[in-house]
């Protein structure tokens, strides 16, 4: 079972980050300081830490952070945090967070991007084909064929299909998609990305009942793994 | 003002300095020239002692005696005295000078020094040369110092007085300067005093001399200008989420109510379910959206500012945005001047900028229309424009529609929340841009624009999200 320790100073938002990663089907593990962090942290092998960015006492977000990678601590670790700015995000990543987080945030992208994250360690990191159900993607010539059939894309649209195929499986929300495929970090606008992926499904697959990339209510998109 | 509120005050203080500062300099100048003078005098009177006695010394003795007898009755009121005296101090010859043996003791021989005789009631003062003969008599040749002494008298007066007048103007200067400032500062201080209590309406006066405290005042008014625009915003934004907020909370009231009135199966349980976790989840957008314009307007933002281009962002966001134009039937051109157009800035709230008002451009063009956007630079100014072929924003809404919440009673009925063009205002602001409305004949144009130089991007121009009235046509816009 995937283990996830949570620091998180309030106690509502620990709670309510609890329940969800427990509904996700983690076993979660809470601290709630810094000090508290640390020593569970280290004591414990974890698959990845939920961090929030300001923490009472001595040591805060960062500082933990960075004391965990100094000792070798390798999980990867999403930051949580109520500041927004770019450089603010910068930072936490510079620190050596895997992934920000801006509070208020949803629970299902939170779970999304765990996800991503996990994944991320365990995937090989050369790949030169990816392949997900009857879809494959050639990195190096870009060619992408479905069921065998070669299919015409913008280099935006292979950004989006090669993002999706990279977690295929995995619920991968719009935020993310805006983030990675466009780059830019302002708040995305939920409808256009739902079309840029509705004429991504029909270059695919125009006449399928049961569509490639699966949208999950509330959420985002998945693409199938198999099928 | 009082008038013994005078001295408190700071011009006064520093015209009272300056004038003690002259009066020491007058005074120095004074004490230098009276020096001057009096040596200059002295020394007039020197070289006159020195020649009569060198004419009569050499003289043999009746000659001299009879010289000086003759001279006692050609001075006769003891301006020149000219005496022999004898070894033992008895006067021989000349004017009758009876001078106490002491006198004639202690007094230096060939020497100039000063004496006083008493005449009558008179107590003269004389400058004096004695010399010895040969004989042992002793000649003394003196001045009666009188007429130096009056001008040493007449100098001293004129500046006395002068002095006074001098003193009298200063004074009085200093109380005019004192209270023409103490007049202009009691001015400041009431209408500070109305501002302080509630009337923000209210502005500092100036004296239209244009002089520093008239720059002063006017940075100060421009500031208040500000804060006022900003209260009222404030007040407004939160009469607007009361009222924006309060439909869709109560939708999903009485949505949530019905669904435990009836008692439906475990699918209309989750259909309603659904329709509120959709509610909630636009009232959390809605307030993301709010703490996004308060976000960029706290300007907290300028920390993420790098050289941004406009071409490359109006190209990402005609490319984020071509689905949902071609899905309206409508033509998305971009048109550049010519690349880059760079300028300082955040490339993310300037794409969300350009974002929001192509999507607000696609919302209101008809089928078949046509929506430009179009980054240029050069003429002064940098900037981005987007011009649509839709109805066109009627002239006296235009200011209206970049404030919270605000719907044109055209758009009621078309999705939205309202906030889009506030979120332009703010990022405008942000960047020290001019966001201008104006007509594209037929449709809208608005355009963000900032001048290329010279224009800070810390200090916002006040009146920046209300000077589109002014830039209405080609003023600011480069065709």
């Amino acid at each position: 079972m995937t283990r996830v320790l949570v620091v998180e100073d309030d106690p509502q938002t620990a709670d309510e980050i609890k329940a969800a990663l427990g509904d996700h089907g983690f076993e979660v593990q809470h601290a709630a300081n810094g000090r508290e962090g640390l020593l569970k942290a280290a004591a414990d092998c974890y698959d990845a830490i939920v961090l929030d960015r300001m923490l009472p006492g001595g040591l805060d977000g960062l500082g933990l952070l960075a004391t965990l990678r100094a000792a070798g601590v390798e999980a990867p670790v999403l930051i949580l945090s109520a500041l927004s700015g770019v450089d603010e995000r910068v930072r936490g990543l510079r620190a050596g967070g895997d992934d920000y987080l801006t509070k208020p945030f949803d629970f299902l992208e939170l779970t999304a991007r765990l996800d991503v994250l996990l994944r991320r360690r365990s995937a090989p990191q050369r790949q030169t084909m990816l392949r997900a159900g009857k879809l494959e993607m050639d990195l190096l010539t870009h060619v992408v064929r479905y069921a065998g059939r070669l299919i015409e894309l913008l280099p935006r649209e292979y950004r989006l299909l090669e993002f999706l195929m990279r977690h295929a499986g995995q619920v991968v929300t719009r935020t993310m998609l805006f983030e990675e495929v466009w780059n830019y970090r302002s708040v995305e606008p939920t409808n256009v990305i739902d079309m840029h992926i509705s004429k991504l499904r029909r270059k695919l697959d125009p006449e399928s009942a049961e569509p490639v990339i699966r949208t999950v209510r509330g959420a985002g998109y998945v693409l199938r793994a198999t099928v | 003002m009082r008038l013994f509120d005078l001295p408190h005050t700071t011009s006064f203080r520093l015209a009272l300095r300056f004038f003690l500062l002259f009066g020491a300099a007058s005074l120095a100048l004074f004490g230098f020239l009276y020096w001057q003078t009096k040596h200059y005098v002295e020394g007039r009177v020197d070289d006159w002692l020195t020649r009569e006695q060198g004419i009569f010394s050499p003289m043999d003795r009746s000659n001299l005696v009879q010289r000086l007898n003759a001279h006692v009755v050609a001075d006769p009121s003891l301006e020149r005295p000219l005496t022999l005296f004898s070894p033992a101090g008895q006067r021989l010859a000349g004017t009758p000078l009876n001078l106490a043996a002491a006198t004639l003791e202690t007094m230096p021989h060939d020497d100039f020094f000063k004496f006083r005789f008493r005449q009558g009631r008179q107590d003269i003062v004389f400058r004096g040369l004695a010399h010895r003969l040969p004989s042992g008599d002793l000649l003394l040749v003196a001045r009666d110092m009188a007429g130096t002494r009056a001008f040493g008298v007449v100098l001293i007066d004129a500046f006395i007085w002068g002095g006074l007048v001098t003193a009298m103007i200063g004074l009085v200067g200093a109380a005019v300067v004192g209270v023409d400032a103490v007049r202009r500062i009691d001015g400041v201080t009431r209408a500070t005093q109305r501002i302080v209590s509630g009337d923000l309406s209210e502005r500092l006066p100036t004296d239209g001399r244009s002089d520093d405290f008239d720059r002063l005042i006017n940075v100060i008014n421009g500031m208040l200008g500000e804060l006022e625009r900003l209260m009222q915003e404030v007040k407004g934004v939160c009469d607007n989420i009361a009222h924006d907020l309060r439909t869709p909370l109560t939708r999903l009231l009485a949505g949530l109510e019905r669904t435990r009135r009836r008692e439906g199966s475990a699918d209309d349980y989750a259909v309603a379910i659904d329709e509120a976790i959709l509610e909630t989840r636009g009232l959390l957008n809605t307030f993301a959206a709010i703490l996004r314009i308060s976000e960029v307007e706290s300007g907290a933002r300028r920390a993420g500012f790098t050289d941004a281009d406009l071409c490359e962002v109006i190209a990402d966001a005609a490319e984020l945005y071509e689905p949902m134009a071609e899905a309206k039937g409508v033509r998305l051109l971009v048109a550049s001047d010519r690349s880059p157009a760079v300028m300082r800035g955040d490339p993310n709230l300037l794409f969300e900028a350009v974002g929001n008002l192509v999507d607000n451009a696609l919302k209101f063009t008809p089928r078949g229309g046509c929506v430009t956007i179009r980054a240029f630079t050069g003429t002064g100014t940098v900037g981005i424009e987007v011009i649509d072929t839709g109805p066109g924003i009627s002239r006296d809404e235009r200011e209206a529609v970049l404030r919270r919440f605000y719907r044109a009673e055209t758009s009621r009925h078309t999705p939205g929340s309202g906030l889009g063009l506030a979120l332009v205002a703010a990022v405008a602001r942000l960047h020290g841009m001019d966001l201008a409305i104006n007509d594209a004949g037929p449709g809208c144009q608005i355009t963000i624009a900032r001048p290329t130089s010279g224009g800070s991007v810390l200090i916002a121009p006040p009146a920046a999200g209300a000077d589109w009235a002014a830039s209405e046509g080609a003023g600011k816009v480069p065709a």
